[in-house]
């Protein structure tokens, strides 16, 4: 290996000491024997303050025990050790680089890196560990995961089944209905859910159950004409919108679902299950005055249906 | 890309270099955790994209006797002479029973211990078998942070022949387990394409010396 001479010693010096990262150097009784501007600065200790002192004497806030514990793996074992703020937010509890605009995150998040220096002898005689400053990450992370919670939440999609969600369904509802209320047009919802759902979850596992589910939302959706709404109403139930359909028609579509689910077992991960659906269908009437009481009707007529032994179409009872 | 078979003199120092490497890492795991380690036979070999998830799969099920269900996965890379990824695979139940050993204080949430455990652990087997490696052929590598790869997820979904972007890989891989109940690790090294030739030099030059 090449030797530094004079000046470039200097250079490298003053490179560990104002690089923008934590160095900080102990040797095997935890004394510190290097400790540069950037912890200086954080810490509010200058290297006088801390050189050839214990780390644990002069910050009796560090989790002994578990440091310990790790620095004596790196002696042991002569091998690199890592922390991420992810899991651990700090080793060392220092203000951070956003005082003025950020009360996202209380202190400085680090990243850690615990490096082995070892002598001649490939003796571990100290540990270097060096400290990255993880705020930004830290905050964009945050706000990453704010931008697709709120994504999530306005999406019209169910992210399980890709077919729509309960908000979009409403919303579409609320359109059709009114547009049908003003054309004095025809307009049918079917509402239905899977029979007996908890046995398939119980018996196969919910992984089979998310499989029938999704396999439910496939065949029904290819059943389906392009302007018919068909979305996840919730847990295991679906609901279709059948726009200009008469319950006539509505009925014959209910039972072309019904059909298309109960012909063939769904294949899952677990094996193929058996599954049935049962369907409460309900035409807008005049006397109904608003999309929430037509599907509440479609309600009814499925509740009845699962209590009249399911695998079945099920109209709203004034119209049976 | 194709790739050349090793021959059997390599094939066979190849696995003595493992051997003793993940000897060493048991050990190493062993001498930290203060617990006695057991560990599989390692197995080596070349595989193709297409076949790597199988394989990893397989060898889980034959640790385990039977489905090795979902997984929880520590990514690795290490880099200089042979470059290639370590991935620690870990049943679902974590590693609860390493809290204590590794010096653990209850400051931080449960969650979080599991995680930082299981990278820590995952970063001394893996360092300790590449080290291993690296001592016997005469190299050294650097590590970049180990960081969570997948949570609860099949095996195949984490090694997904499309996503891989590479034909061939040397696969080795090896089985610890604690006395500590309901811990067991798998750990699996992907070295890709031309570690595969890094590896053949560095054995040969190995068979020479004897």
């Amino acid at each position: 290996m090449n030797h530094p001479d004079g000046d470039s010693r200097d250079l490298l010096e003053s490179i560990v000491d104002r690089v923008n990262v934590g160095v900080l150097v102990v040797d095997a009784h935890y004394t510190v024997v290097r400790w540069n501007r950037f912890m200086a600065m954080h810490s509010g200790l200058a290297a006088d303050d801390v050189l050839g002192r214990d780390l644990f004497t002069v910050f009796p806030d560090l989790p002994r025990r578990w440091l310990t514990q790790k620095l004596r793996g790196v002696f042991l074992l002569k091998n690199y050790a890592f922390t991420s703020w992810e899991q651990r937010p700090y080793l060392f509890r220092f203000p951070h680089n956003r005082p003025a605009t950020t009360a996202v995150v209380d202190c400085m998040r680090q990243d850690c890196t615990f490096i082995p220096i070892k002598d001649g002898d490939n003796h571990v005689t100290h540990v270097c560990i060096t400290i990255m400053d993880a705020t930004d990450t830290c905050i964009y992370q945050i706000q990453l995961r704010e931008a697709m919670d709120s994504l999530e939440k306005s999406s019209a999609r169910d992210p399980l089944t890709g077919i729509f969600n309960r908000g979009h369904i409403e919303s579409r509802l609320r359109d059709e209905f009114a547009r049908s209320h003003r054309h004095d047009s025809d307009l049918s919802v079917i509402l239905f859910d899977i029979d007996h759902f908890k046995r398939v979850n119980d018996l196969h596992g919910h992984m089979a159950g998310d499989e029938v589910l999704c396999e439910v939302a496939n065949r029904v959706a290819g059943a389906l004409r392009k302007e018919d709404v068909f979305g996840r109403y919730g847990g295991e139930e679906f609901t279709v919108v059948l726009p200009d359909s008469d319950l006539a028609a509505a009925r014959v579509v209910a039972e072309r679902l019904r059909h298309c689910i109960a012909a063939r077992p769904i294949v899952t991960s677990a094996g193929a299950v058996d599954v049935t659906v049962t369907l409460g269908v309900c035409r807008r009437h005049p006397d109904i005055a608003t999309h929430e009481t037509l599907l509440n009707r479609a309600d009814q007529a499925l509740y009845r249906g699962k209590a009249g032994g399911r695998n079945g179409v099920f109209l709203y009872e004034d119209e049976a | 890309m194709t790739f050349q078979e090793y021959t059997p003199d390599q094939e066979d120092a190849l696995q003595e270099v493992v051997n003793i490497a993940m000897g060493q890492a048991g050990a190493a795991l062993a001498q930290v955790l203060d617990v006695y380690v057991a560990l599989s036979v390692p197995r080596v070999r070349i595989v193709s994209a297409d076949g790597v998830a199988d394989a990893v799969q397989a060898m889980i099920a034959s640790a385990q006797d039977g489905d090795p269900g979902d997984v929880t996965a520590v990514r690795q890379g290490f880099f200089n002479s042979l470059r290639g990824e370590s991935i620690a695979l870990f049943g679902t139940e974590g590693c609860n029973s390493l809290a204590d050993l590794m010096g653990h204080e209850q400051a931080l949430e449960k969650d979080e211990i599991d995680r930082e455990l299981l990278l820590e652990v995952s970063n001394i087997l893996s360092g300790a078998v590449l080290n291993g490696v690296a001592e016997q052929l005469d190299t050294d590598f650097a590590f970049s942070a180990p960081t969570l790869m997948a949570m609860r997820q099949p095996v195949n979904r984490l090694l997904d022949a499309q996503a891989l972007g590479w034909d061939y890989a040397l696969l080795v891989e090896v089985n610890f387990r604690l006395e500590a109940p309901g811990f067991s690790c798998h750990l699996v090294l992907l070295m890709p394409e031309e570690s595969i030739e890094f590896m053949r030099r560095g054995l040969d030059a190995m068979l020479e010396g004897l």
